[in-house]
């Protein structure tokens, strides 16, 4: 599977850029235009016929958007992808996750890749404290499932382990490094699967956002606050979590640290009637069902202590 | 609970399956639910219940519960009936 060419912005503006066209998230449409005066579209079915490259700005769901839209209807097209945050490190991965009539529909395969990435640090300056610290909760959430997975291999436990130590020395806040950190992580847990997390991820982002329209729930607060429930049930339902840790040298307690902080008790008590109702179908999750610990019926009663607790 | 029950416990779980439909000769076409992943959730439940790993050739050959428990029994962990 080739990997995409990682440049940044000073390359692409040496770029020409004719026959090319911008596709922006409104978060960041004023400040990308200002920079590459492009015409801009406002969704990939727009792309006019003549378009040869397509560049996307955005998050994850926009960036997945566009990865799905050249392969399945414009394979010819040069996308080059600019994430607007970290976190899903949708741009590194041959996973597409789409929202297909309230739920998430999942493909995988090296004709999502992009062909180039664009990292620019200065995007950051503008994100909220509490938007950045769950975009490093996704990232976390990739790190710790696929670590857990039960299709990991033990070189790719190796290589989680080495990321895992990285992203211990970050800061839960806005920091370029974690561009690179969460690329990583979802580009190991492409080939690992995940777990539990993002079973309930999937099942509630469409729900919860149409029963708090006010808050922002997405996939990446979703990782944030079942992150620690999870990982608290993983660890009590078999030895898995504390021999591997052992054996490849995590820091268990710094873990457990991080994911005290990235947890929001009473964004998880929110969404517990959800969580009641949806059970069955996170049970049925393919990500679920690769969660490094077996998900019981029952289990949804100790989540749900913990948001008591 | 003996290990009969722990595996009816397990199955159930993993399958979602009405546990009134548990028999210890169900094969994996008798169980709707059971798709690729079904293998690999069986394998990370029976290592948590029984404490037992299955090999990559014990799991390719699992079509059915009276696989789990051969492989089990194999192990010396007894099922009675």
């Amino acid at each position: 599977m080739r990997s995409p060419n990682i440049r940044d912005l000073a390359w692409l503006k040496t770029v020409p850029l004719s026959a090319a066209v911008l596709r922006a998230s409104s978060s960041v449409r004023a400040r990308v235009s200002a920079e590459l005066p492009l015409p801009v579209v406002s969704s990939c079915s727009d792309i006019p016929a003549g378009a040869v490259t397509l560049i996307a700005a955005g998050g994850g769901s926009l960036m997945d958007e566009a990865k799905h839209f050249r392969a399945r209807h414009r394979p010819a097209l040069n996308l080059v992808l600019m994430p607007s945050i970290w976190g899903s490190g949708a741009e590194a991965s041959p996973i597409v996750a789409l929202n297909r009539g309230g739920a998430k529909e999942i493909a995988i395969g090296g004709e999502f890749l992009p062909d180039t990435v664009i990292y620019w640090p200065e995007l950051l300056a503008t994100i909220p404290p509490a938007r950045a610290r769950r975009a490093c909760g996704d990232a976390w959430s990739h790190a710790l499932e696929a670590f857990l997975s039960p299709l990991a291999s033990d070189t790719l436990r190796a290589e989680l382990a080495a990321l895992i130590g990285e992203m211990l020395s970050l800061p839960l806040a806005a920091d370029p490094r974690w561009f690179q950190a969460s690329a990583r992580a979802c580009a190991l847990q492409a080939s690992a699967s995940v777990g539990l997390v993002h079973g309930i991820a999937h099942a509630l982002e469409h729900p919860l956002r149409a029963r708090y329209p006010e808050q922002e729930w997405g996939h990446a607060r979703l990782c944030s606050v079942f992150l620690l429930p999870v990982m608290n049930l993983n660890r009590a339902a078999s030895p898995k979590w504390t021999d591997l840790a052992r054996r490849y040298n995590i820091d268990e307690q710094a873990v457990w640290t991080v994911l005290q902080r990235l947890f929001e008790p009473e964004a998880l008590a929110a969404a517990l009637p959800l969580l009641n109702e949806n059970w069955m179908k996170i049970l049925r999750d393919p990500c679920t069902r690769t969660n490094g610990a077996l998900v019981r019926a029952r289990h949804l009663e100790e989540i749900a202590l913990q948001a008591a607790a | 609970m003996t290990n009969t029950e722990k595996l009816k416990d397990l199955v159930v779980d993993v399958f979602l399956i009405d546990p009134k439909e548990f028999r210890v000769d169900l094969k994996r076409e008798q169980i709707e639910t059971w798709d690729s992943l079904g293998v690999v959730s069986l394998a990370v439940g029976v290592q948590e219940t029984f404490g037992q790993h299955f090999t990559q050739d014990e799991a390719i050959g699992i079509t059915g519960i009276p696989d789990v428990i051969k492989v089990l029994e194999a192990r010396g962990i007894s099922f009675d009936a």
